[in-house]
């Protein structure tokens, strides 16, 4: 019954949602219509408290470290405000003892940078007049709302430069888990690829960890070995960066710039900026507007791609940023006809994905194996 | 030929980090101390060197500074297993908290550095032009010969061919008999059980050094505890400990080798590997055979304290 398919990015461990993940599955509404709540009555700035409860270390240069950022960027937006955060915070009930630790401490706003699932419901739940917001939540309340980025429209950019790039054709990805976002990355990544070179094939090996430097460089020397050349990942640290510099192949990354670890095979990595987003949010909060929305944050409006890496040529970039200003101008690369890895046909010639279910993607496309 | 090649060449590499503390762990366990804070030693290990080559970009001198590190932070749990006589277990525990929170701590400085500097391959003249096996183990870097040939052929011949390797492992044994017989049984403790933090140690910066260069909080991963489990299955036998590490890492890289040549075998199956497969080559056989059973039995007194007043 539990399809661990639509288990969203980071609440993969948290099977206690897994329940409800699955019985909001296709067709249904996944992201139901907010009853239009009441918004919450303003506060003072400088009696105002904001916390941030992180699934990973703030120094991880990764996920969290973009999260810790955005955080920064409130406090200097507000600095008379106070704000408190809590790092590397398991999915488990010590998450509930730290977000209601976050509401006696007098938070008048919870970011939850991660899916914590009903950890974080229940303690929404009791406290009504606390806002809540949950990084790729899938189950938005009177006073939590959900938030996360469209990063596949950067993976398809970053894909057709890969496409260019790879000599074999073979593209390599370090999966963490079968979960949508990683579905949405490898399909993007390859579709981006085979606009440019239709017989690219993208192979993937799942290291059933977000963060485990040691299997990721076991994983990117396992496909590199394998006839891949390209590698592209979902890790919140730079292992196969580095074994594709000292092989001399070339990589893809997420979350940050980190080409000082591979100069020369960086590509570009999908950069995440919270920045903007927790700055109105707050401000919000602050005026007494706030009322929960659900959105996905826009290429150029919280995710992105980096700026290309040096070996990467002129020709290329162009191509590639092509795409981005047609995405930029509202095209969707993400239109039919689509088949998936057993060959039958998933979206219909002409029709265009939604975000909902770019969102959601729980299957492979053509070409994409070991998922 | 590359297939496998580059299997054994990963599987070197990723094994490494287990021989080596799976080695430091033999060390107390035969001496009779569980040392469970094998975890947060290599952490500190792994934080020492990278701390150290970025000072100072010389890989030796941060393996060394690692070993000191380790050694020290030993001596203070073997002061309270051994002298003090507290629960070794939970002492263990203390010290895999103290190190993993003592090195994100430091690490906060490090993280999202790559090393400067790091353990390049040496290849061994001749050897290293045999097919197949040439490439992948004589033309790896230096630590790879210290952790799978040097050290455990040393370790093995002290503890089974000499009068002191008796006496030590006398001690794991029966330490009132080894006293009675004049064995300076809390001096050995001491001084293994230190020597075995500072190759825990070792094992970190030999990650960060040579495996995965550069530091971040939470990059043992857990490797630490596999490493303990690893002494087990290796009959507390240092030449035994190594071959386990290698198959561990042989049967790690297999999964991934499995998922990049995209064989027909759930992924989820692969990851398993590496645990079904040390239950069936090593547990099997010891279930089958009653000689083995005697033969990989935990040294008689390990984890209890030694009070000579109460024997």
């Amino acid at each position: 019954m539990i399809d661990l398919r639509n288990l969203s990015r980071r609440g993969f461990l948290n099977l206690g949602v897994a329940a409800g993940a699955g019985l909001m599955m296709p067709g249904g509404l996944i992201r139901p219509a907010l009853a239009a709540a009441k918004p919450l009555a303003p506060v003072a700035e400088k009696d105002a408290v904001i916390a941030f409860g992180h699934t990973g270390p703030v120094t991880d240069e990764g996920w969290t470290w973009s999260h810790d950022q955005g955080m920064k960027a409130v406090q200097q937006a507000f600095p008379k405000l106070k704000t408190i955060f809590v790092e590397s915070i398991p999915y488990s009930a010590d998450a509930s003892r730290t977000f209601r630790q976050f509401v006696s401490e007098g938070a008048n706003m919870v970011f939850a940078t991660s899916n914590y699932g009903d950890f974080l419901y229940d303690v929404a739940k009791r406290s009504p007049n606390v806002a809540f917001f949950e990084c790729d939540g899938r189950h938005p309340m009177d006073n939590l709302g959900t938030y996360y980025v469209a990063h596949w429209y950067p993976t398809y950019v970053t894909g057709i430069a890969a496409g260019l790039m790879s000599k074999t054709g073979k593209l390599g990805y370090v999966a963490s888990f079968p979960v949508p976002s990683v579905y949405s990355g490898t399909n993007a990544f390859l579709m981006g690829a085979r606009s440019v070179n239709p017989n690219a094939t993208l192979q993937a090996i799942a290291i059933n960890s977000w963060f485990d430097p040691q299997a990721a460089t076991q994983a990117g020397t396992a496909l590199l070995d394998n006839g891949c050349d390209l590698l592209f990942g979902i890790m919140d640290e730079a292992g196969y960066l580095q074994v594709a510099e000292k092989r001399g192949a070339k990589a893809v990354m997420w979350n940050t710039d980190i080409r000082r670890y591979g100069p020369k095979g960086y590509i570009s990595s999908i950069v995440v900026d919270f920045k903007k987003f927790y700055v109105e949010q707050v401000r919000q909060r602050l005026a007494g507007t706030w009322v929960p929305s659900t959105p996905i944050l826009a290429m150029g409006a919280g995710v992105d791609r980096d700026a290309w890496g040096e070996t990467v040529p002129e020709e290329v970039r162009k191509q590639a940023d092509a795409a981005r200003d047609k995405i930029l101008g509202g095209w969707s690369p993400f239109t039919g006809e689509i088949k998936d890895s057993k060959g039958a046909v998933r979206v219909a010639a002409g029709k265009t994905m939604t975000e909902e279910e770019l969102y959601n993607w729980n299957w492979s496309i053509e070409g994409v194996k070991g998922l | 030929m590359d297939l496998i090649t580059g299997l054994l060449q990963t599987s070197l590499l990723a094994g490494g980090v287990l021989a080596l503390a799976a080695l430091g762990e033999v060390l107390a366990e035969r001496v009779g101390v569980v040392n469970l804070g094998v975890e947060g030693l290599m952490s500190l290990g792994a934080i020492t060197a990278i701390a150290t080559v970025v000072a100072h970009p010389n890989p030796a001198l941060g393996f060394a500074l690692a070993l000191g590190v380790g050694l020290f932070a030993g001596m203070i749990f073997a002061v309270a297993t051994v002298y003090i006589r507290a629960n070794q277990v939970l002492c263990g525990l203390a010290l895999t908290l103290m190190g993993t929170g003592l090195s994100a701590t430091i690490g906060k400085a490090y993280s999202g550095m790559p090393a400067p500097a790091t353990f390049a391959p040496v290849a061994v003249p001749y050897l290293s032009k045999i097919p197949v096996i040439g490439p992948a183990v004589f033309s790896q870097n230096v630590l790879i010969y210290l952790i799978y040939i040097i050290l455990p052929l040393a370790l093995h011949y002290l503890m089974f061919r000499t009068r002191h390797g008796l006496n030590l492992r006398a001690v794991g044994e029966d330490p009132a008999a080894a006293d009675a017989a004049g064995i300076p049984v809390q001096r050995i403790r001491f001084w293994y059980v230190a020597a075995g933090s500072a190759l825990a140690s070792g094992a970190g910066a030999y990650l960060t050094l040579a495996f995965v260069p550069s530091w971040s909080e939470g990059v043992i991963a857990g490797r630490g505890w596999i490493a303990v489990a690893l002494v087990i299955f290796g009959g507390y036998r240092p030449l035994n400990a190594v071959m386990v590490a290698l198959l561990f890492g042989l049967i790690t890289s297999l999964g991934f080798v499995g998922q990049a040549r995209n064989w027909p075998i759930a992924a989820p199956i692969l990851s398993m590997l590496p645990y079904l497969g040390t239950i069936a080559l090593i547990i099997v056989p010891v279930l089958a055979w009653h000689k083995m059973r005697r033969l990989m039995a935990a040294p008689a007194s390990l984890g209890l304290p030694y009070f000579r007043d109460v024997r």
